[in-house]
C-alpha cells in the first residue's frame, strides 16, 4: 500500500507540493463512482483514460462474446472488468496525505463529520449485479465501499445530488431487509439493500436530514466546509471592472446605483447599467410597469457598433392594453443610444400563443402599434415545465439502461435537443441582429430570469471571446445568472425536500449543454474544456460551495455567502491547468454562429450517460492533443540542443542554419 | 444582377466541339499545359468557363467563400482560386485538382435563381439567369458555386448548359467516354504506363506477395497455391490461394466442386496467437462427397490447427446487399434531402428518420459480428472459417473489419491498402456489379464497399490514437469509389482485369499478368485506356491533401513480424487438450452449436466421419465450448495483468480494438455523409478560414522541427566522434521522408534509432530484444519507475501513457510535466 501510495503521487508529475492548500482535490473515486469531492472529476477523468488505456493493455475486456451488451448487460461477467480496474485506482484513494481519513478510511473533507457507518450493505449495481460492503453516510456525502480488498469498490454520492428518496422492495433478501432508491438529479438513481436493527438509526431517516437540510432546520453543507483555497474565487467577478471592459460608462450609458439596496427590483444586482438620459422618477414609473420590476437593464454592448443586449421582464400589458409612456420612451432611448441603426428588434423567448395568454394575466408583449420603429419577434421557447419534463424523459432514456435499436428514436422523443436547438438559434438570433444587423436587441420572457438569462449569455457567448476564457466564462455565470437572479434555488432545489415542487427545471443544464454544443463546433474557441461544464454542473447540486446558493443578489448578501462559504472558482482557479483546452485559440473578433441544425446537435452523452461503463470513452481524443503538444516541446528542445552542439563543433556548419527556431503557435504547452 | 432574361438558351446550341475549337486548342506534344491558367490534362478540353465565381468552401476547408475562375472541361468542372500559384509545367498531371470534381461524380446540377431553383437536365433551358450552381455528386458531396454580379450572364448560362450537358448521364458507354475523356489520350496513356506502383503496399497479385504476407504473419503450415492459375479451378478467385502445407494440389482440386462458386476455404490472416482466419463459400449440396475428398477438406478447413474449428455464418446476421442499398439509398435522401426540391425532413425528426435508415444498425451488426470473431481469433489455436453463401459480400466486409481491429499494420495507411487489396480486390469483391457505374443492373447495386469504410470509421473514431490513417484518407477512398476510372473498382474479379489487359494487346503471362499491362504499349487501342490504380494517390490528390492520409504522430510503433505465432502459445495449449480434437462448430445468432449437418457429409450415416473424428461432441459439449472461451478470456486477465505490471512489454498490440456498441457510440459519418447540408450552413462565417485548425498547425510545426532536426543533425555530421547517435538519426529522417512516415516511426521504436541509448524495450516477444543494446542508463525519471526501468522503452511521447498505466498500481497522470521529460531524455541524449 506504501508503494502504491508513493507510485501514485510520483506519477502525478504536478506532486502535492502544487496543492498547498490541499485538501478534496485528490478526491477519492474509483469505479463507478465519480462525483465525490471537489478534485474527483480530474481524478475522474485521469482514471477513466487509465482505465480504459490499461484495459486495452491487459484486456479486461467483458468476456469475449459476451461483448454484445444486449446479453451480458446484467451478466456478473462484467464485474471482472470493473474488479481489474479497481486496484489502479486504489493508489487516488491514497493520493494527496492531506485527505483526512476516517478511522474506517473515509475521505473527509474540512468540516465534514460522518454522520453513521452502517455494515452489511447491499448496493444494486444496475450494471453489475449485487456488491456487498459498508456504508458512511456524512454531512455532506454518502460513501459506500466493499469490504473486499482485492477489489474494491466504492461508490461515493454527494448529498446534494439527492432528489428524493424512495423503499423499494427487495425481494429474496430475507426478512428486515429493506431497499433504498436515491433518486437524483444528475441522471442517476443508485439503489441499495440493507438490514434494519435496532441498533441503527434509521438510514433513510438520518439520509433525508443532510440531503434536505434546508428542510429540517439545518445549514447547508456550504457553510460548514472549511477549505482554504490560495486563490478567491469570490473576486472573479467585479461588476464595475467588468461594464468598464465593455467601455461604459460612456456618453449614452451610466453605471448607476439605484438599486444598491435593492429597493427597485430585489432581484436585481444592485449595480445596474442604464441609458444617461432618463431621471429616476420614470425608471421607477418602467420599474411598476414591467414585471417583477424587472426593468430593461444592459448587458452588453457591442465595442464597435455600440448595438446593446438589453434584458428584461415582460410588459404588465394586461387585457386592456395597458400603456407606459416612460416605458415607451425608455425604449426608444436605447434605440436612440445607437447610432447605427433606427431599429430596435425585440426578441420574446416565448411562444406567441403563451405571450398572448399571458396578456390576461396582466403580462403581455409590448405592441408594435405603441412602440415605434420595434421589431417584435417570439422565439417560441416552451416553458420550464416542459423543459423539466423532457430532462425527466431524458432520464429514462440513459439511465439505468440504454435500448440500442431505439436509442435515436427515444432521443427524439425527449425533444431535448429540439429545445437546445431552439435556444442556440435564438442566440445566434440575437447575435446576429447585434452583429450584422448592427441593431440594438432587447430580449425577454415572462419574468426575465430563465429564458432570457439563456438567450443573452449565450448570445453573449457567440460575440465576444473574453467569454470564452476560463475566466471570462465564470464572469459570464456570475453576471447573466447569479447576479441578475436566475432562480438557483428555486430551479435546483438546495437542500429542499419537496422533491415535486414545480419551480424546479433545468434551465442552467440547458445552458451549459449549449456551451457544450458550441464548444464541440469550435473546437479551439474555448478556453475551457469538457471537465469544466460537468464541474460547474455537478456543483450546481453538490451545495459544497456558495457560488449557486440563493435566488438574488439581495438574498445572498443577506446570509453572507461570500463571507462563510468558498466560491467555486476558487477551486477551479486553484487548478486551471486541469480545466483548460489546450487546443484554446483566442478568436479575438470572431463571432461564432453555431450551426443549430439537429444534424449538426448531439446529446452529450459524456454527462447524461456518464453514469454508463459502457458509455466509457475507448481513448480520449485529449490524450492524441496532448501527445502532440508534448512532442512538439520535446522536438523543439532537440532542435535547440543539436543546434548548441552543431554550433560549438563547427562554426562553419553552424553559419548555414538560421539561427532562431520557431517560436510555435500560441498553444498552451501546459498540458 | 438581371432577374431572368427574356432569351432562352438551348443546350444543344452549345456542341462541345465547336467549344473545344473556341477555347482551347489540344496540344499534342505538350504533356500539360495551361488555358486561361488552368493546368489541362493532356487533350484535356476547355469547354467552358466563368470568371468572377466564388465557391463555397466547406466546414473542412475553412468555411468561407473563396473567389476565383469556373472551368468546364470534357473531363471535369474545375475551380481555380484566384491566386493560387502558377503551376509547375514539369510537374505530371493531376486528374483533380483540390477545387474540382469529375464529371462522371456528378449526380444532378441545380441553378438557384433570384427566387426560384432549377434542377437542370442536358436538355432543359433557362429563363432565368442563375445565381448560383448546385453540383449534387454521388458521392454526398455538394459543391456550390456563386456567380458575381460581374459574371458575365452568357458565360453563366453557357458554362450551366455545358456542365448540364456533358456530366454523365447514367446511360450505357458514358463511362467509356469519360474514362477516355480523362485517361485516352497519348500522353496520358504514355504517363500511366510509366506509373510505378507503390512498392510500400502489398497488392496481392501474385504468389509472392501472398509469400510476403505469410512471412509477416508468421504463419507457417500454410503455403501459396497456384493450382487456379488460370482460373479453371474457380472463376472469382485469385490466382494465387493460400492452403495448408499438407495438402496437395491434386487433392485440392477435388475440393473445389464442393464448394460455391468454387470459393473453397482460404487462409487470411493469422492472429499472433496462433489462430487462422480462413474464408469460403457455402457448401455444395447437391454433388456426391466421395471419402477422399471429404478428408481433403477437413485438412484444408483445420488448417494448421488439430483441434478446433469454428465456422462463422455470416448470412443470418448481417444485411443483404439490397438492405445495405435500401439502408443507403434512404440516408442519402436523409443526408441530402430531396435533391431538386431542398426540402428536407425537418429537424424534430432527424434522429428517428436516421434510426429508420438502419444504416447504423447494419454498421453496428458487421462490427458486432468482427468482434466477435475478433474474439474468438484472441483465443488463440483455432482456426475460424468464415462462411457466406457467395462469399463476396460481408465476408469481405468481416475479414478486413477483424484485421483492422486486430492488426495494427492494417491500420496504416499502406497496410489498409494491402488489406482491401487481399480481402477485396482480389477476393474477387464484385466492384463493378455493386457499385453499377453502367446504372444498367440496379438490383445488384449495393455499396457494402461504403458499409466497410463505414465501420473503419466507427472504429477510428473511438480509437482515434491507433490509427495511422485517418478519416481524410477513408474520405478520399470513399469519393474514389464514385469515379469511374480505377482498375481496382472496374472488375469483379481478378480474371476480369486480366482479360481486359489481354484485350489490350498483351500477351498472358502466368505470374503476374495483368499488373504489368501498364507498361504495355497500349495506345494502340484508344478505346480502352489503361486504367489506373485508385491507390495511385498523386493522381487525385495534391500532395497537401495526401499529408492528411496519415496521422501527423502515428500511435503505434511499428509492427514486427512474429514468428510462428507464438505471442502467447503457453497458456491454453493444456486447455487445449481436453477439447476433442477437430471438432467443428458452428457460430450463428451468438452461440455456438454443432449441428450434425453442419458438414453436408455428415448428415448421412456415413462411417466416414467416425473414423476420422473419435466422436461428435454431443449437444452437453457445446456450451462447454463457450465456457471453454470464456475461461480464456478470463484467464488472460491475471496473466495480462502480470505482463503489464512487471517489467514486460506493456501493450499488446494486437489486443483487438472492440467497439463500444450501444446506441450512443454509433456516430454518423458527419464528414462524409453531411457535407452537402447546405442548409445547416446559413450562418457560417469564415471562422478558421485564416487559421488552420491548432492539430494542423501543430503538425506543421512538427514538420518543419523535424526537417530541421535531420538538417541540423546531417549538418552536424562532420564532427561524428562526439557523437555517434547523429548520423543514424539522420538516416532514419530520410527514410521517414520517403516512406510518408512521420517522425515517431523511429521515436516510438525501441531499438533507439532516434533514441539512441534508450533502454531497450524487455517486452513479452523477445524477439526484439536482441537487436537493441543492453539497458545502460536507467533514465533519472520519477521513482516509481526505477524498479521497471525496462519498460521505458518508450520515449517521451508515448512514454507515459505506456508507462503509466502499465502499471496496475501506479495512478494515471495525463502528461508527465514539461519539466521532467526533457530530463530524462536529456540524459539519454547526452549520455
Amino acid at each position: 500500500m506504501e508503494k502504491q501510495a508513493g507510485a501514485g503521487g510520483a506519477a502525478d508529475g504536478a506532486g502535492p507540493s502544487r496543492k498547498l492548500w490541499g485538501s478534496p482535490t485528490g478526491g477519492p473515486a474509483a469505479g463507478e463512482t465519480l462525483d465525490s469531492p471537489t478534485g474527483s472529476h480530474v481524478e475522474w477523468c485521469k482514471q477513466l483514460i487509465a482505465a480504459t488505456i490499461s484495459s486495452q493493455i491487459s484486456g479486461p475486456v467483458p468476456s469475449d462474446i459476451a461483448n454484445r451488451e444486449n446479453k451480458a448487460r446484467r451478466r456478473p461477467d462484467f464485474m471482472v472488468s470493473k474488479r481489474l480496474t479497481a486496484p489502479r485506482n486504489l493508489p487516488a484513494l491514497r493520493y494527496g496525505a492531506q485527505v483526512i481519513m476516517s478511522q474506517n478510511q473515509v475521505p473527509l473533507l474540512p468540516g465534514e463529520t460522518i454522520q453513521t457507518t452502517v455494515k452489511d450493505v447491499m448496493y444494486i449495481c444496475p450494471f453489475s449485479g449485487l456488491v456487498n460492503g459498508t456504508l458512511t453516510i456524512t454531512d455532506y456525502k454518502l460513501y459506500f465501499t466493499t469490504v473486499e480488498k482485492e477489489s474494491p469498490f466504492v461508490l461515493d454520492v454527494n448529498l446534494g445530488v439527492i432528489s428524493r428518496l424512495e423503499t423499494i422492495s427487495v425481494p429474496n433478501q430475507g426478512e428486515n431487509t429493506k431497499g433504498l432508491e436515491l433518486v437524483c438529479k444528475d441522471m442517476r438513481s443508485p439503489r441499495f439493500a440493507y438490514k434494519t436493527e435496532e441498533s441503527h438509526p434509521d438510514v433513510v431517516e438520518l439520509l433525508a436530514k443532510h440531503a434536505f437540510p434546508l428542510s429540517h432546520g439545518l445549514p447547508l453543507f456550504a457553510f460548514l466546509y472549511k477549505e482554504q483555497f490560495p486563490v478567491d474565487g469570490w473576486k472573479v467577478y467585479d461588476p464595475t471592472a467588468e461594464y468598464r471592459r465593455q467601455g461604459l460608462p460612456n456618453e449614452s450609458w451610466t453605471i448607476s446605483k439605484m438599486n444598491s439596496t435593492y429597493e427597485l427590483c430585489d432581484t436585481y444586482p444592485s449595480i445596474l447599467v442604464i441609458p444617461t438620459n432618463i431621471t429616476e422618477e420614470d425608471i421607477k414609473r418602467v420599474a411598476v410597469f414591467r414585471a417583477k420590476h424587472r426593468i430593461p437593464v444592459l448587458s452588453w454592448i457591442h465595442p464597435e457598433t455600440q448595438a446593446t443586449i438589453i434584458r428584461c421582464s415582460q410588459p404588465l400589458v394586461g387585457p386592456s392594453d395597458r400603456r407606459c409612456k416612460e416605458d415607451e420612451r425608455f425604449l426608444q432611448i436605447i434605440m436612440d443610444a445607437n447610432a447605427q441603426s433606427h431599429k430596435l428588434t425585440i426578441f420574446d423567448a416565448r411562444q406567441s400563443s403563451v405571450a398572448v395568454t399571458n396578456k390576461a394575466k396582466d403580462g403581455g408583449y409590448e405592441s408594435e402599434s405603441f412602440y415605434p420603429n420595434v421589431e417584435l419577434n417570439f422565439l417560441e421557447i416552451p416553458n420550464i415545465h416542459v423543459m423539466r419534463e423532457s430532462l425527466r424523459k431524458m432520464k429514462d432514456v440513459v439511465y439505468p439502461t440504454i435500448d440500442e435499436a431505439h436509442w435515436h428514436s427515444a432521443i427524439d422523443q425527449t425533444h431535448w435537443l429540439e429545445y437546445i436547438r431552439l435556444l442556440l438559434a435564438g442566440a445566434a438570433k440575437v447575435a446576429d441582429k447585434l452583429e450584422s444587423g448592427k441593431t440594438s436587441v432587447v430580449v425577454h420572457c415572462s419574468d426575465g430570469w430563465d429564458r432570457t438569462a439563456q438567450l443573452t449569455s449565450l448570445a453573449m457567448l457567440m460575440l465576444d471571446s473574453h467569454y470564452r476564457t476560463l475566466r471570462g466564462f465564470q464572469v459570464l455565470v456570475e453576471k447573466e445568472w447569479i447576479s441578475f437572479g436566475h432562480k438557483f434555488a428555486a430551479r435546483v432545489g438546495h437542500g429542499d425536500e419537496n422533491h415535486a415542487n414545480s419551480e424546479r427545471s433545468p434551465l442552467f443544464i440547458q445552458f451549459i449543454d449549449c456551451v457544450w454544443q458550441m464548444t464541440r463546433q469550435f473546437p479551439a474557441a474555448f478556453e475551457f474544456n469538457e471537465l469544466f461544464l460537468i464541474t460547474v454542473l455537478d456543483h450546481l447540486y453538490s451545495c459544497l460551495f456558495g457560488t449557486f446558493l440563493y435566488n438574488s443578489e439581495q438574498e445572498r448578501a443577506a446570509k453572507e455567502v461570500q463571507t462563510t462559504t468558498v466560491s467555486l472558482w476558487s477551486y477551479i482557479n486553484s487548478q486551471p491547468e486541469d480545466f483548460t483546452n489546450p487546443f484554446y485559440v483566442d478568436y479575438e473578433h470572431h463571432v461564432l454562429y453555431p450551426l443549430v441544425s439537429s444534424r449538426h446537435l448531439e446529446l452529450w452523452t459524456g454527462y447524461y450517460a456518464r453514469w454508463n461503463p459502457r458509455m466509457r470513452p475507448q481513448v480520449p481524443v485529449h490524450q492524441t492533443l496532448k501527445e502532440l503538444l508534448f512532442l512538439r516541446a520535446e522536438l523543439q528542445r532537440r532542435v535547440e540542443e543539436l543546434q548548441r552542439d552543431a554550433t560549438s563543433h563547427s562554426l562553419s556548419s553552424s553559419s548555414e542554419h538560421s539561427p532562431a527556431h520557431s517560436t510555435g503557435t500560441p498553444l498552451h504547452t501546459a498540458v | 444582377m438581371l432577374t431572368g432574361s427574356k432569351t432562352t438558351f438551348k443546350v444543344r446550341q452549345m456542341l462541345p466541339d465547336i467549344k473545344e475549337r473556341m477555347l482551347s486548342q489540344s496540344g499534342v506534344n505538350a504533356r500539360s499545359r495551361d488555358v486561361f491558367g488552368l493546368r489541362c490534362l493532356p487533350g484535356e478540353c476547355v469547354l467552358q468557363r466563368a470568371v468572377m465565381v466564388r465557391k463555397k468552401l466547406t466546414a473542412r476547408e475553412g468555411r468561407g467563400w473563396v473567389s476565383g475562375t469556373l472551368f468546364c472541361t470534357h473531363f471535369r468542372v474545375a475551380f481555380l482560386p484566384q491566386d493560387s500559384p502558377k503551376a509547375d509545367d514539369n510537374a505530371d498531371p493531376v486528374l483533380l485538382g483540390d477545387h474540382d470534381v469529375a464529371l462522371a461524380s456528378i449526380e444532378k446540377v441545380v441553378v438557384v435563381g433570384p427566387n426560384r431553383t432549377k434542377l437542370v437536365t442536358p436538355n432543359s433551358s433557362l429563363k432565368f439567369t442563375p445565381e448560383e450552381l448546385v453540383l449534387y455528386c454521388r458521392d454526398l458531396r455538394v459543391i456550390c458555386f456563386l456567380f458575381d454580379r460581374l459574371t458575365p450572364d452568357a458565360q453563366v448560362l453557357e458554362i450551366t448548359y455545358t456542365i448540364a450537358k456533358t456530366y454523365q448521364p447514367p446511360k450505357p458507354g458514358s463511362v467509356l467516354s469519360f474514362q477516355n475523356a480523362a485517361l485516352g489520350s497519348v500522353e496520358m496513356k504514355q504517363f500511366l504506363s510509366n506509373r510505378r506502383r507503390n512498392t510500400h503496399m502489398n497488392w496481392f497479385e501474385c504468389a509472392a506477395d501472398w509469400e510476403q504476407e505469410l512471412e509477416r504473419c508468421g504463419a507457417t503450415g500454410w503455403r501459396v497455391s497456384s493450382v487456379n492459375d488460370r482460373f479453371e479451378m474457380s472463376t472469382s478467385l485469385p490466382r494465387s490461394i493460400v492452403v495448408p502445407q499438407k495438402v496437395l494440389d491434386t487433392e485440392l482440386k477435388k475440393s473445389f466442386a464442393h464448394f460455391n462458386e468454387g470459393r473453397i476455404p482460404r487462409w487470411c490472416w493469422r492472429h499472433p496467437r496462433g489462430s487462422d482466419l480462413l474464408r469460403m463459400a457455402s457448401f455444395q449440396n447437391n454433388i456426391y462427397h466421395e471419402k477422399d475428398d471429404i478428408r481433403n477438406l477437413e485438412m484444408i478447413l483445420f488448417g494448421c490447427q488439430s483441434s478446433l474449428c469454428v465456422v462463422v455464418e455470416l448470412d443470418e446476421e448481417l444485411p443483404s446487399p439490397a438492405d445495405v442499398q435500401l439502408a443507403h439509398s434512404r440516408l442519402r435522401a436523409l443526408c441530402l434531402g430531396d435533391i431538386s426540391t431542398s426540402v428536407s425532413v425537418p429537424d424534430d425528426k432527424w434522429l428517428s428518420t436516421l434510426e429508420s435508415t438502419r444504416w447504423l444498425d447494419y454498421t453496428r451488426a458487421c462490427l458486432r459480428k468482427a468482434s466477435e470473431v475478433a474474439c474468438l481469433l484472441r483465443g488463440g489455436h483455432l482456426t475460424v472459417a468464415l462462411q457466406e453463401a457467395d462469399d463476396r459480400d460481408m465476408s469481405c466486409v468481416v475479414s478486413s473489419l477483424v484485421q483492422v481491429m486486430c492488426d495494427p499494420h492494417c491500420r496504416t495507411q499502406h497496410g489498409f491498402q494491402g488489406l482491401v487489396q487481399k480481402e477485396w480486390v482480389t477476393a474477387g469483391h464484385r466492384f463493378y456489379t455493386r457499385i453499377n457505374y453502367h446504372r444498367d443492373n440496379d438490383k445488384e447495386e449495393a455499396p457494402v464497399f461504403l458499409l466497410f469504410l463505414d465501420c473503419v470509421w466507427q472504429l477510428l473514431s473511438q480509437y482515434p490514437s491507433r490509427f495511422q490513417l485517418t478519416d481524410d484518407f477513408l474520405l478520399a477512398l470513399h469519393d474514389s469509389i464514385h469515379l469511374p476510372l480505377f482498375s481496382s473498382f472496374l472488375a469483379n474479379c481478378q480474371r476480369e482485369r486480366c482479360k481486359r489487359s489481354q484485350n489490350l494487346g498483351q500477351s498472358y503471362t502466368p505470374v503476374n499478368g495483368w499488373r504489368d499491362m501498364l507498361h504495355q504499349d497500349s495506345s494502340s487501342d484508344p478505346s480502352d485506356p489503361p486504367l489506373p490504380s485508385v491507390w495511385d494517390w498523386s493522381l487525385q490528390y495534391s500532395k497537401h491533401r495526401r499529408d492528411h492520409f496519415t496521422q501527423p504522430v502515428p500511435p503505434t510503433p511499428p509492427l514486427q513480424p512474429l514468428l510462428n505465432g507464438n505471442l502467447n502459445t503457453n497458456p491454453d495449449t493444456h486447455r487445449l487438450t481436453d477439447t476433442i480434437p477437430g471438432s467443428v462448430f458452428l457460430l450463428s445468432r451468438g452461440s455456438f452449436s454443432c449441428p450434425s449437418n453442419l458438414l453436408p457429409w455428415r448428415s448421412g450415416s456415413s462411417g466416414v466421419y467416425k473414423k476420422s473424428h473419435r466422436r461428435a461432441p454431443s449437444s452437453e459439449n457445446v456450451p462447454g465450448l463457450e465456457r471453454l472461451l470464456k475461461a480464456w478470456a478470463l484467464a488472460e486477465l491475471p496473466h495480462g495483468l502480470s505482463a503489464t505490471s512487471g517489467p514486460q512489454g506493456p501493450l499488446d498490440p494486437y489486443e483487438p480494438l472492440l467497439p463500444l456498441l450501444m446506441g450512443p457510440c454509433m456516430g454518423l459519418w458527419r464528414e462524409c455523409y453531411l457535407r452537402g447540408a447546405l442548409h445547416a450552413q446559413a450562418f457560417s462565417h469564415p471562422i478558421s478560414a485564416n487559421h488552420p485548425h491548432p492539430v494542423e498547425r501543430l503538425a506543421r510545426e512538427v514538420q518543419q522541427l523535424k526537417d530541421k532536426l535531420a538538417q541540423v543533425s546531417s549538418g552536424a555530421n562532420p564532427n561524428p566522434p562526439s557523437k555517434t547517435s547523429e548520423p543514424r538519426r539522420a538516416d532514419t529522417n530520410l527514410n521517414q521522408n520517403t516512406n510518408n512516415g512521420t517522425f515517431l516511426f523511429p521515436a516510438s521504436k525501441p531499438q533507439g534509432a532516434a533514441m539512441p541509448r534508450a533502454p531497450p524495450p524487455a517486452t513479452s516477444t523477445n524477439h526484439l530484444t536482441s537487436r537493441g543494446p543492453p539497458p545502460a542508463i536507467a533514465p533519472p525519471s520519477r521513482p516509481g519507475h526505477k524498479d521497471n526501468g525496462g519498460s521505458n522503452k518508450h520515449t517521451f511521447l508515448f512514454g507515459h501513457s505506456s508507462v503509466a498505466e502499465a502499471r496496475s498500481d501506479q495512478r494515471y497522470y495525463p502528461a508527465p510535466s514539461n519539466a521532467k521529460l526533457p530530463k530524462s531524455n536529456g540524459s539519454s541524449i547526452a549520455s
